[in-house]
């Protein structure tokens, strides 16, 4: 049975139809979306989350003879606001306010391609496309229109979700023209709007999520509940790689309301990781039932992985030649004749994603190889992909329902626990929810690969760089995820934006050197930038100084001569920053700035020392170049999130490991940052409009620690160049 | 397994549970109310917070049995409407990133504003320095709470 | 006269007690079990009683708080004996018991609730308690973070869980009986003073550190977490001996 009949004939087990997945989103309401697509036949593709192959611009909008307009998100909502930014883009030129739609999310079909937040990529990845996908609809509900009155198309115009004939004053609304210009052509190059005229886009419009949210109606993944669903809890191994040997389930099984246990292994990237799952009928009692488990693991050797020997390996290694990622002129030459040399190494830590949601997933079979997945991922393609790879089924027999996620920073990428769930529910006559512990959570990964960076600089006499080198020594998230066993290509992610900064240095040569490590490693928001962006910014900070110029002007004057991004980002936090007004004495002001791949963002950070010798924040100014912004209030959100994950990393939190094992385990022991100390984040956004349009989610990031750390040389006079550091005693 | 009765939003449930099942659990699974979150089962983080007459308790450390007989107050039950003065602020500073963390906070805000209807900076963090909120909205929800107490002082 | 013979008495006292030691104060005592029921059958006793008695300062109590006894010797002259105890004053083994207590007043399981701060403190380590937990006015904390919101009536089962009590509280913000910080002489002065102690006089301190049930919770800290370094029952006889022994204020 496809899967497409399973979901027109409900299933004998679950019953879990579309009408009943869409209640779930919070979308209470909507009915089976039963209207006219825009092709037809297609709807049904739509509705049932099946194959049809190509991506067409009709999939993403519904809109149903009633007048419901529906349109497909492609892209999860894990906090960062694609909820309304993405419709937004479609909704803006088709016509329609955010109130008049229903936002359906995709489930990983493939007309809608990439279905993945990640990479802050979501807006700048849509934002020609979706349009063009409005733009076009609203052309052919125009065009219906006029066919209908028989009218020119230059009469007519589209306003919310209604096309109005101008010499006559009569309308239409898109519910009435749905039929007929269903049947029209889809326009290959509908005209977009003048962005002087958008009502959405750059606006700072209410995300229809934020109700859901502070009533407790959004449902997240761990909020599905399906009829005679149970709920597993797992037991890992909180060391890598062990072996399961054997487990004694003689007291799991006196728990009440266990049912049975599930041996099976958890698949993430290239690894399989024994486990057990106890089921039961409610999730406490799966839990207690875990903790009654006794389980015999071989560590096989893995139970000696020590931090401290490896943080040890890694500065044996900073003295090594690595591969060599980027050459200009003669690095050798021109550091060793330099009169002023420079060296520092800094070292930065694992840390872990730590999602308020832990991570979960329910499943459900339905039959033998069909399947049924509700999780908070980042991306429903994903989930398909790993699935289907893992479990050996083909990818359209797993329907996926993304729900929201509570919080994502990179961790729900890893679809390891839609893997878990779905491999646990195939041994189980009923639906299963599985919930990881805060503990399973914290402990088992994928971390935040560390990263150390031994810096080189050559100045003159009058602090001008003669020679510039940033070599990273780590070990790679392709190594560790996908057991690449080929690490020369692991050089380039390592190294993210160390050779691409717009700062002139003559000489640079920049450098990896790989070290091995069997902990499961993964992107952590703003990736690799979020570590070596510390070490090349506050080591540009140290030539400063040791220039003996102020270090934002050194940027501007010395290391910026020419115009870009950066010398334009770094004159407009100078300006909003007050950089030349004067500071009360023990009190100092740090800049930073960070060009990667997912944008461009900067800070400057006012810091004033108390006698205590701790370090307080005292305001922070942030300024993000975007080009095009589509909803600057959450563009503003998303750049205080990010200062706080970053204060976070800086200053409270590094997963580390005795006996193989991660000494830390939640909250208690791996601290985050809490409201006291959280400092007003004052947001700037560069954006003129135009075609360049950069991302919002990962930029705020990289720049914050190194701005910080730099604030606190100012007040200061310490250099800090290990992470996380205590702020109350620097 | 014990028959248990709860008092929840001001309706009675009347469940079979463990006497042992932390309050969460018996809200979430049995109750079904889904708006109260699991984060870290040890009252670190707060994201459970729940009202037991009126104290703002981490429902994933309390037994549901220490509810009996007492007020529950959950997120779902504080307006049906989004009408409670923090949820009116929560909405005009569009406090959530993922949301996780926003139930507990406001049942936490509540208690805050019934106590002290005036709140400084000082009092929101001596308030509010048990939830913890991984996004980071911190900055808003003390923004937030301020524009509460002003709406309820009007 | 009542002073000459109150100096007499203590002095001949310790000149017993120095050149004696406990063999000889456990037959002279047991004679007068009544009022003296538990002095010197303790193990600890004899650690306590066999070294130098170092220099003892002038009484801390009142005269009138003083009356005459038997002193259980026969022709012996009678001893003086605390007016609300009944008990033989000693001032250097009041003042070794009270260092016995101190090191469990000191111990995180009490000293973590009877901070020098309005937070309360926590682990072995005794750092201020995270998420910025306060007394409050009453010593139950403030509004979303008040003690009983994670603290329950019992131990939560598990590592770092929140430990419980029915009484669960911090001393409340008139009355702070901190003892973080203090010092010996400090804490004991602090313990007395019916202004700072809860208007307890000498019976109900007993009675207090040897019944309350929140004290006794410092010896059920719940998964993981040292114990005082004495029991409770020690402690409560180091308290009482103390007490007995004329609540002397350690130098």
């Amino acid at each position: 049975m496809r899967l497409k009949e399973m979901i027109k004939q409900p299933a004998s087990r679950g019953d879990l139809d579309r009408r009943r997945f869409l209640q779930l989103t919070g979308l209470s309401g909507l009915g089976l979306v039963l209207g006219l697509g825009w092709k037809p036949g297609d709807e049904e593709a739509i509705v049932a989350a099946a194959g049809t192959t190509a991506v067409n611009l009709s999939a993403y909008i519904i809109i149903d003879s009633s007048g419901t307009i529906s349109i497909m998100n492609p892209q999860p909502d894990m906090g960062q606001g694609t909820f309304q930014s993405v419709p937004a883009m479609i909704a803006e030129e088709l016509e329609v306010t955010l109130e008049q739609i229903r936002i359906i999310q995709t489930g990983g079909e493939k007309q809608y391609g990439r279905q993945t937040s990640g990479g802050s990529n979501s807006i700048r990845g849509n934002y020609q496309k979706l349009r063009t996908v409005g733009a076009a609809a609203k052309e052919m509900l125009i065009l219906a229109a006029t066919q209908r009155w028989k009218v020119p198309v230059s009469e007519c115009y589209a306003s919310g979700g209604v096309v109005y004939h101008k010499p006559s004053g009569k309308s239409l609304s898109y519910g009435e023209l749905a039929v007929e210009a269903g049947r029209l052509p889809v326009p290959q190059q509908p005209v977009l709007k003048d962005p002087r005229d958008f009502k959405i886009i750059g606006k700072n419009y209410p995300r229809p999520d934020v109700p859901l949210k502070i009533s407790g109606k959004a449902v997240y993944g761990i909020d599905v509940e399906l009829p005679g669903m149970l709920y597993a809890s797992v037991a890992h191994c909180p060391v890598f790689n062990s072996k399961l040997v054997s487990y004694e389930d003689a007291d799991t099984m006196r728990v009440k309301g266990v049912k049975k246990l599930v041996r099976f292994q958890r698949a993430l990237g290239a690894h399989k990781y024994d486990a057990v799952a106890v089921i039961a009928d409610t999730y406490w009692a799966a839990y207690q039932g875990k903790l009654a488990l006794k389980v015999k693991w071989d560590y096989d050797g893995n139970d000696v992985f020590d931090t401290d020997v490896y943080e040890q390996t890694l500065r044996e290694l900073s003295g090594k030649e690595g591969t060599v990622v980027h050459s200009d002129g003669n690095f050798e030459a021109a550091f060793s004749s330099a009169p002023v040399q420079l060296t520092a190494l800094y070292e930065l830590p694992m840390v872990s994603h730590s999602p308020m949601e832990p991570q979960n997933c329910t499943a459900l079979w339905h039959g033998k190889d069909l399947l049924e997945i509700w999780v908070s991922s980042q991306g429903a393609d994903r989930v398909k992909d790993e699935i289907a790879r893992n479990l050996g089924i083909p990818r359209d027999n797993i329907k996926v329902n993304i729900l929201f996620s509570g919080g994502g920073f990179g961790r729900r990428l890893y679809n390891d626990y839609a893997v878990e769930a779905a491999s646990i529910a195939r041994e189980v006559d009923a639906p299963v929810k599985m919930i990881w512990t805060r503990e399973e959570d914290t402990q088992l990964g994928p971390f935040r690969p560390p990263t150390f960076s031994a810096m080189k600089a050559g100045l003159s006499a009058d602090g001008k760089p003669l020679a510039f080198q940033h070599k990273v020594i780590s070990p790679s998230m392709g190594s560790t995820l996908e057991d690449k066993k080929d690490t020369s290509g692991e050089s380039s992610s390592m190294t993210e934006g160390i050779s691409t900064q717009a700062y002139e240095l003559p000489n640079m040569k920049n450098e990896y050197v790989f070290s091995q490590i069997h902990i499961p490693l993964a992107a952590w928001r703003s990736v690799t930038s979020s570590t070596v962006a510390f070490a090349h910014e506050c080591f540009i900070d140290e030539m400063a100084a040791k220039a003996g110029r102020d270090p934002l002007q050194y940027r501007l004057d010395v290391l910026l001569t020419k115009d870009s991004d950066t010398k334009r980002l770094l004159l407009k936090l100078k300006e909003v920053s007050y950089w030349d007004r004067p500071l009360p004495a023990g009190w100092g002001r740090g800049v930073a700035q960070y060009e990667f791949f997912a944008g461009l963002g900067g800070y400057v950070v006012e810091v004033s020392s108390t006698n205590q010798s701790g370090i307080h924040i005292e305001k922070v100014y942030m300024v993000i170049d975007l080009g095009t912004v589509v909803n600057p209030d959450m563009v503003a959100l998303q750049v205080e999130g990010a200062a706080t994950m970053a204060l976070t990393a800086a200053i409270k939190s590094a997963i580390t490991f005795t006996n193989g094992q991660t000494r830390q385990t939640n909250f208690h022991n791996y601290p985050l940052v809490r409201i006291n100390e959280m400092p007003e984040v004052e947001v700037h956004i560069i954006a003129e409009g135009g075609p360049k349009i950069k991302g919002v989610g990962e930029p705020g990031l990289p720049p914050f620690a190194p701005a910080l750390a730099n604030a606190i040389f100012a007040a200061t006079g310490k250099r800090i160049r290990k992470l996380p550091f205590n702020i109350n005693k620097v | 397994m014990a028959s248990i009765t709860l008092t929840v939003n001001k309706k009675k449930y009347t469940i079979e549970a463990d006497p042992q099942m932390p309050l969460l659990w018996a809200i979430r699974d049995i109750v079904g109310l889904k708006g109260t979150k699991f984060g870290c089962g040890m009252a670190q983080c707060g994201a459970c917070t729940v009202h037991l007459d009126g104290e703002a308790v981490r429902s994933c450390v309390t037994l549901v049995g220490r509810a009996e007989g007492q007020e529950i107050v959950t997120i779902e039950g504080i307006s049906d409407d989004n009408s409670h003065p923090l949820q009116k602020a929560w909405i005009e500073f569009q406090v959530p990133q993922c949301g996780y963390c926003q139930s507990g906070q406001i049942m936490s805000a509540a208690v805050l504003l019934r106590e002290n209807p005036h709140p400084t900076d000082r009092d929101i963090d001596e308030a509010m320095m048990g939830n913890l909120c991984r996004c980071g909205t911190y900055t808003r929800i003390r923004k937030a709470i301020h524009r509460a107490a002003e709406i309820m002082n009007a | 006269m009542i002073n000459v013979k109150k100096w007499v008495g203590i002095l001949a006292l310790l000149v017993v007690f120095i050149f004696t030691g406990s063999a000889f104060t456990r037959p002279f005592l047991s004679g007068k079990a009544a009022v003296m029921p538990v002095y010197g059958t303790s193990p600890a006793e004899g650690s306590l009683a066999g070294g130098s008695p170092g220099n003892a300062n002038g009484p801390s109590y009142r005269e009138s708080d003083m009356m005459h006894g038997e002193s259980g010797i026969p022709g012996r002259k009678p001893a003086l004996l605390h007016r609300e105890t009944g008990k033989v004053p000693d001032s250097v083994l009041s003042k070794r018991h009270f260092l016995e207590v101190y090191k469990v007043l000191m111990s995180p399981r009490c000293m973590n609730c009877h901070p020098s701060g309005d937070a309360p403190l926590q682990g072995e380590d005794s750092h201020i308690h995270t998420m910025g937990v306060q007394r409050g006015l009453d010593g139950r904390g403030l509004y979303a973070l008040k003690c009983t919101n994670c603290h329950q009536p019992q131990n939560t089962p598990g590592l770092h869980m929140p430990p419980g009590n029915p009484k669960w509280k911090l001393p409340p913000s008139y009355m702070k009986m901190v003892f973080q910080g203090k010092t010996p002489r400090q804490l004991a002065a602090q313990l007395l003073d019916k202004t700072q102690n809860g208007g307890k006089n000498k019976a109900q301190l007993i009675d207090h550190v040897t019944h309350d049930m929140l004290v006794a919770s410092g010896w059920n800290p719940g998964e993981g977490r040292a114990l005082p370094p004495l029991t409770h029952k020690e402690f409560a006889r180091q308290f009482k001996l103390w007490l007995d022994k004329g609540g002397y204020l350690p130098d």
